[in-house]
């Protein structure tokens, strides 16, 4: 349980420090394993409320679309340029549509779209459970033997599911799109050309990684700011300081678990 | 209160409750029964227990020592912050409190309309609770608490925060629906028009302990040092002594 602690006027010992931080990781850990497999429970029994499911998917998904485009669009046109300059002095300008497309599947695409959700729809989640295990809405779900994590926890991870893939993809096209108007304006490579290196380029197993990531990343952003809002209590304060944690969480271990899964698929054997 | 039937069992019993949160003891051994049709008013100054005890006999906490005996399990729980669903409409909030029962829709309408209506919220059922005032936010609250028509409701400060009038209101709503349900009623509280108004009996509770029990008539004139000083108000008496010094 995490609430905001007295203030100590003492300086903090530094080790102590570590201790501490490393003893709150290892609970946070616990609980979101906890959480994870209790939700998976519910879901494998069918237990879940479709209206509910729907709603959150609005707000997960159809919310993020124009941030997720408009984040997408430039990551798309800043990674594009840089790479048709490279490409265009080698003489390789064929290629451009293919190593973009590789970086959008393999890495812009799930990173693009996992961040931006952990931004906006992590902070929110943990935001809206912390204030309502504040203002004893949890405990009165408890009271009414109504399982929080069935009746909160289900529904947004389910709906995350779902939403965080199409993001994905959504980010990846747009990518795509951006790509296309910069090989032509920059590097004078026709649509048809870019297109046809993308086909010659991508394989079926990075969209099955691509997939991959999306789905671990709307574990983690669901999770995490479940879990948080879920064993923070005290008061406006403490609001505040699940949202920073939870982003802080959900974005070290988005980056981290990329790379895990890069380097499980994609490295040199 | 209705008249007590020979051998009466009590609806709820609390044998000898302790509670600790880390070093801090806020409940040593607590006992007490509440029977049908009973309002029992628990009071004592901010800090003592009644809310732990609340939230002991629901369930939400598990106490150190001691034994809470219920006799049914059905508990319907009124908030000091009414503890609405902000995101649900208000027929919502009273509709999850039913989705055990697996009843009909129109059942379920027909029971949710019915309670909003023993609380004056006849056709607020698609209101969002945001949209309420405090007092129609403590009705809500009320008709969620008497939906599956419980035999222990209680009452954790109902009338905090509201004005005179809306705090007799709600008040007579506590009386009406002790007498109509015939439930074993416990209120916490330290205002002392909702103790004196609707006690039947009165637990005063002070650094964790029942230290005073009577009617509330019995409270008003208690001679009791502790009783004293809380239904009058003053600073002179055993509570929070050296609270202000140093």
């Amino acid at each position: 349980m995490t609430t905001s602690a007295p203030r100590d006027k003492r300086l903090p010992n530094p080790y102590r420090m570590v201790e501490d931080q490393f003893a709150i990781g290892v609970q946070l850990l616990g609980q979101v394993l906890i959480l994870w497999f209790q939700t998976l429970s519910y879901m494998v029994r069918g237990q879940i409320d479709l209206k509910e499911t729907v709603r959150q998917a609005y707000m997960i998904g159809v919310l993020s679309f124009v941030v997720v485009g408009i984040t997408a669009l430039f990551t798309g046109f800043a990674m594009s340029l840089q790479i048709s300059r490279e490409l265009v002095q080698f003489g390789a300008d064929t290629a451009i549509g293919g190593v973009v497309s590789l970086a959008l599947v393999r890495e812009i695409g799930p990173i693009t779209a996992g961040v931006i959700v952990a931004g906006r729809v992590g902070s929110s989640v943990a935001a809206e459970l912390t204030t309502m295990m504040i203002t004893e809405q949890i405990d009165a779900l408890k009271v009414m033997r109504v399982d929080p994590v069935k009746f909160l926890v289900v529904p947004r991870y389910t709906a995350a599911l779902v939403m965080i893939p199409t993001l994905s993809v959504y980010a990846m096209f747009i990518g795509l799109i951006a790509g296309i108007v910069i090989a032509q304006g920059a590097a004078n490579v026709p649509p048809d050309t870019f297109m046809d290196s993308v086909k010659q380029t991508i394989l079926d197993r990075d969209f099955s990684v691509h997939f991959l990531k999306s789905i671990i990343n709307a574990t983690l952003i669901i999770m995490f700011s479940c879990a948080i809002g879920l064993h923070t209590r005290g008061g406006a304060e403490d609001v505040g300081i699940a949202t920073t944690r939870t982003i802080v969480w959900t974005m070290i271990s988005i980056f981290i678990l990329n790379f895990v899964v890069t380097s499980l698929t994609y490295a040199p054997r | 209160m209705s008249p007590r039937k020979p051998n009466e069992e009590p609806v709820l019993e609390l044998k000898n409750i302790h509670k600790s949160f880390g070093d801090r003891q806020i409940l040593r051994g607590v006992s007490f029964n509440v029977y049908a049709g009973e309002m029992l008013g628990l009071i004592g100054p901010s800090g003592c227990g009644k809310s732990t005890i609340l939230k002991i006999i629901c369930g939400l906490l598990e106490p150190d020592e001691g034994e809470v005996i219920k006799r049914s399990d059905e508990i319907g729980l009124v908030f000091q912050g009414s503890a609405l669903l902000n995101s649900l409409t208000v027929r919502e909030n009273l509709a999850i409190a039913l989705q055990r029962r697996k009843l009909s829709k129109t059942e379920e309408n027909r029971i949710i309309s019915e309670r909003l209506k023993m609380v004056g919220l006849e056709g607020y059922e698609e209101y969002s609770p945001t949209k309420l005032s405090g007092g129609q936010q403590k009705r809500t609250s009320f008709a969620r608490a008497i939906v599956n028509d419980p035999k222990i409701i209680l009452y954790d400060e109902p009338t905090t925060g509201l004005d005179p009038v809306m705090s007799t209101i709600i008040e007579d709503y506590m009386i009406e629906l002790e007498q109509k349900l015939q439930a074993a009623c416990i209120v916490v509280t330290h205002q002392y028009s909702t103790w004196t108004r609707a006690g039947d009996r009165i637990l005063l509770m002070h650094a964790g302990k029942i230290v005073w029990e009577g009617t509330p008539e019995e409270g008003i004139n208690s001679e009791d040092q502790y009783m004293k000083q809380f239904a009058h108000a003053t600073r002179e008496g055993p509570m929070l002594a050296g609270a202000f010094e140093g």
